[in-house]
């Protein structure tokens, strides 16, 4: 079942992050707090009632294709009228294109609430509210009015269609083309494959946003263009024409997201598919889809986080309730009374690493998307500032993309772990996190592509500046903490694995000036790796100091329950910075010792076995 | 036709409740209020009847601390014209008359034509509020209403209510008070327009003083309160499943004396 923290969301929000900030900023100032609440509670309520219970069943049930037609689980319908009678996808929309203009800070929670309670089904409205902010952002006037509206009305679905059989972490290979006919209507013709709500029953129309190469282009990614490829044609003034020639030609049968459709679709099998070329603008595909794709990347991110907080609480409830052996205290006494699991230091170890993991991530997220807003907010005011915060969601997204990615397939394997043989089995919601969650680290650009994102493009852009400002926000940090009773000595071990960071960081220079570019791809993983710890070791760290002045409050008080809380919070950061946190150097030394073995050992030399 | 619904903040129906260090109420640190979910049906009912009436307000009230202004706004979200909060030091301590008692002062001043109330609070459960608000306002009031029609004119409702076995159909003159038992409808949920609307509604904080009230002593005084024991772990018949249904029906025969 659909289990989410609402104390621990809050006081990430506004005890640690303080998103409040924002509301004094003109850009949000129209909002307060108390509105961003109501529609928190409202998400949660619908999450928990009317998404939620469609998880298990929507996995048993799939979708199907019925006379070339996707058809999803029973209930998926209803449940999509709702979700935009209620209106979750316009919240950080801006107000001129008919949206609240909310902060994304309270977006990304929205999003984790629902991704939690059904990630196959969030796919559909996910993928929408990314078309739709693209092309709110790049689309004509006309192009708003023809496609935008109808989809955040819920009358349209949408979808990003940039893999092919041959094209899938190589973009630049795409093979689908457009062809000339008249203004900005082009005849497509091509195949994308693993297109996620690539068709479906939930909606009269799907807008699909296709990468396509316009004939005579150059090759590469800089020759790609992008089109809106509605799957019924609409005419000028909105109304639907007929069917323009886009086919699913299957869909795939895969290992969780079941509810979602992951299609193959030919586009222009019969020579009749138009597309529309995005904002009129020729060979801006990449740059365009960038902002869909940064988009998605963060949603995965949250994805994960989300999977991974219903995970974490599952297996709690489980190990409050499971009887199974006696306290350690009593080994010799066979007749010890039988206690909960949870009393079990291994089991305890599981959950405090899970605990660490969600709600480090967690705030990575918020905090990023706080940086957005920061950056949207200031940019008119104070270029300096809004800058910096803008580098810093460019160097953060692949880390949150990657490391969210990774750690949900961890935390629900320890969720399943916690479980024992009953976490293995359908009865209880574990076993298809885990499979939901391992798509995860394979979409929006596999995990390592998002390695070498940050290494070859992320680390040096704006000559470096980025990461330069994150150290020392670190390092400011550590220098202004480093003796706090309680806590010295984990923030001295996140100052050594900064130290860590910025060596491994050398390193990689030296890779790329001596040539030795192998050698910077075969470490981009576990460098990412450094920097995700790094940076979630520091926020959970930070929140620790912000609840531990809390606790002293509420034990004055003698609110034992709040007391509790707080003191869990700076548990969870002594725990990864003491059990996670080390496995830095670990990392580094492997950088740093530049051994060659998986680079040099022949292709033989891994098996010969054929 | 304006139509008053009144309304109570409580705890969540998932909070543990403990009770207080004083003994006679609960500790409210880390509760997590709701609108008592029988008021909700009593809202939605509200806006429905303006809905298909195509005309009318819906005004929703409520008596208790400054909290209470969070229930009032989900109201509002929900579809509620605007809204008043009785919110007086004075009425700290109330009891059910004193409560029907201001309300009461509130509808004699809004003069609405229909007055919905939930069948009782799920906090305490004393559902008492509704009855001896229409009897201080000398109006009529049907309980555990399940549906109702307002007839065109606004003159009558015929409400049904649920008896053992099916319903009781009344024929009432306006104004009315009616109490909502569930089943009534389905309420819906506050959209984000209506969240982001809510705030441009007026609330309106009323003082005892402001009705003509003063601090009254309350009739009925909690003497204290005791959580419930815990409850007897369950029991689990081992064996075959003839001898386990032997040993189950001799159980509740003798031990529980159940059947
Ligand atoms: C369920 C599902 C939903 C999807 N939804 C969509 C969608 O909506 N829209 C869409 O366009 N696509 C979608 N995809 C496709 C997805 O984005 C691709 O699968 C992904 O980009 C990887 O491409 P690939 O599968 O071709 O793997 P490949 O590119 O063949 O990669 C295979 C392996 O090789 C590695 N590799 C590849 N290139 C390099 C390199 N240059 N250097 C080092 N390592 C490399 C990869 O990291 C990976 O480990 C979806 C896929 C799935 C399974």
């Amino acid at each position: 079942m659909f289990k989410a923290d609402l104390r621990a969301i809050r006081f990430t929000l506004y005890e640690h992050l303080k998103v409040q900030q924002l509301f004094e900023l003109d850009a949000f100032s129209h909002l307060a707090r108390e509105e961003c609440d109501a529609v928190i509670d409202q998400c949660v309520r619908f999450a928990a009632e009317v998404t939620g219970p469609l998880s298990a069943p929507g996995d048993r049930a799939g979708c199907r294709v019925e006379d070339g037609r996707v058809v999803t689980p029973p209930g998926f319908r209803e449940a999509w009228r709702t979700l935009f009678e209620l209106g979750f996808l316009s919240f950080t929309m801006p107000v001129k294109a008919g949206g609240f203009g909310g902060p994304r800070a309270i977006g990304v929670v929205l999003s984790e609430l629902q991704s939690g309670a059904n990630t196959a089904f969030n796919m559909y409205p996910g993928l929408t509210h990314g078309a739709a902010d693209l092309l709110e952002a790049f689309g004509s006037p006309r192009d708003h009015e023809r496609f935008l509206a109808p989809m955040l009305e819920g009358r349209f679905a949408g979808t990003m269609c940039l893999t092919e059989p041959h094209a899938g972490s190589d973009v630049g290979a795409t093979r689908t083309r457009a062809r000339h006919l008249e203004g900005d209507v082009y005849a497509i013709t091509g195949t994308k494959c693993f297109i996620s709500s690539g068709d479906h029953d939930l909606t009269e129309n799907i807008v699909h946003l296709v990468l396509a190469r316009i004939d005579g282009a150059p090759p590469g990614t800089k020759g790609l263009s992008l089109f809106i490829v509605p799957k019924v044609w609409v005419e000028e003034g909105g109304a639907l024409g007929g069917a323009n020639d886009v086919a699913t030609a299957s869909i795939e049968h895969k290992l969780g997201i079941r509810a979602s459709a992951t299609a193959t679709l030919t586009f222009g099998d019969d020579g009749r598919c138009r597309g529309i070329l995005v904002g009129g603008r020729p060979h801006e595909g990449m740059r365009q889809m960038f902002r869909m794709m940064n988009g998605a990347r963060i949603a995965v991110g949250v994805q994960g986080i989300a999977v991974a907080s219903t995970a974490y609480l599952n297996a709690l409830a489980y190990a409050r309730e499971r009887l199974q052996g006696s306290s350690v205290r009593h080994f010799k006494d066979p007749n010890a009374p039988r206690v909960p699991i949870i009393e079990h230091a291994d089991v305890r170890r599981m959950l405090l690493e899970m605990k660490a993991k969600v709600e480090g991530m967690r705030t990575l997220a918020v905090k990023l998307a706080l940086h957005a807003d920061l950056a949207a907010a200031l940019a008119a005011t104070d270029e300096g500032r809004a800058a910096y915060h803008e580098g810093q969601v460019d160097l953060l997204t692949p880390v949150v993309k990657a490391y969210c990615a990774d750690q949900a397939f961890r935390v629900a394997e320890l969720a399943i772990q916690t479980y024992g043989g009953a976490g293995y089995v359908e009865d209880h919601p574990v076993e298809q996190y885990l499979r939901d969650a391992k798509i995860f680290s394979i979409y929006e650009g596999t995990n390592h592509i998002q390695a070498l994102d940050l290494v070859s493009r992320k680390l040096s852009s704006r000559g470096g500046e980025n990461l330069t400002a994150f150290l020392t926000e670190i390092g400011e940090f550590v220098a202004r903490h480093g003796a706090r009773p309680g806590l010295a000595a984990e923030i001295g071990a996140l100052g050594a694995a900064a130290a860590a960071l910025q060596r491994a960081s050398g390193a990689l220079l030296e890779f790329f000036t001596s040539g030795r570019l192998d050698q910077v791809t075969l470490v981009a993983t576990p460098f990412l790796e450094i920097m995700a710890e790094v940076t979630i070791a520091h926020l959970l760290l930070d929140a620790a100091l912000v609840a531990e002045a809390r606790r002293v409050e509420a034990e004055g008080d003698h609110h034992q329950e709040d007391a509790d809380f707080y003191r869990g919070k700076v548990m969870a950061a002594k725990f990864y910075v003491n059990f996670v946190l080390p496995g830095v150097h670990a990392k580094l030394a492997a950088i740093v010792g530049g051994d060659r073995s998986a680079l040099d050992i022949p292709d033989a030399g891994f098996s010969t076995a054929r | 036709m304006k139509i008053l619904v009144a309304i109570k903040q409580v705890p969540d129906t998932a909070t543990q409740v403990k009770v207080g260090g004083d003994g006679k109420s609960i500790d409210t640190a880390g509760i997590t209020w709701i609108v008592s979910p029988y008021d909700e049906y009593a809202v939605e009912e509200a806006l429905r009847i303006k809905e298909k009436r195509g005309q009318g307000e819906v005004v929703a009230i409520s008596l208790g601390p400054d909290r209470v202004r969070e229930a009032l706004r989900s109201c509002l979200a929900m579809g509620c014209d605007r809204a008043i909060h009785l919110n007086d030091a004075a009425w700290s301590a109330v009891d059910t008359l004193a409560t029907a008692r201001a309300l009461a002062a509130v509808v004699t001043q809004e003069a609405p034509q229909l007055v919905l109330c939930g069948r009782q609070a799920i906090d305490d459960d004393m559902g008492a509020v509704t009855a001896q608000l229409a009897e201080l306002l000398g109006w009529p009031c049907a309980y555990w209403i399940m549906e109702e029609a307002v007839d065109a004119d606004g003159k009558t409702v015929r409400a049904a209510r649920q008896v053992e076995g099916g319903l009781e159909v009344f024929d009432l003159p306006l104004p009315a008070v009616l109490a909502a038992q569930k089943g009534l409808n389905e309420p819906r949920y506050p959209t984000l327009k209506g969240i982001m609307g809510a705030k441009k509604k007026e609330i309106k904080d009323v003082k005892a003083a402001d009705l003509g009230l003063g601090a009254e002593p309350a009739q009925l005084a909690v003497l204290g309160l005791e959580a419930l024991p815990p409850r007897p772990p369950g029991r689990i018949i081992e064996g075959d499943v003839p001898s386990a249904v032997k040993e189950l029906v001799r159980a509740l025969r003798e031990d529980a004396k159940a059947i």
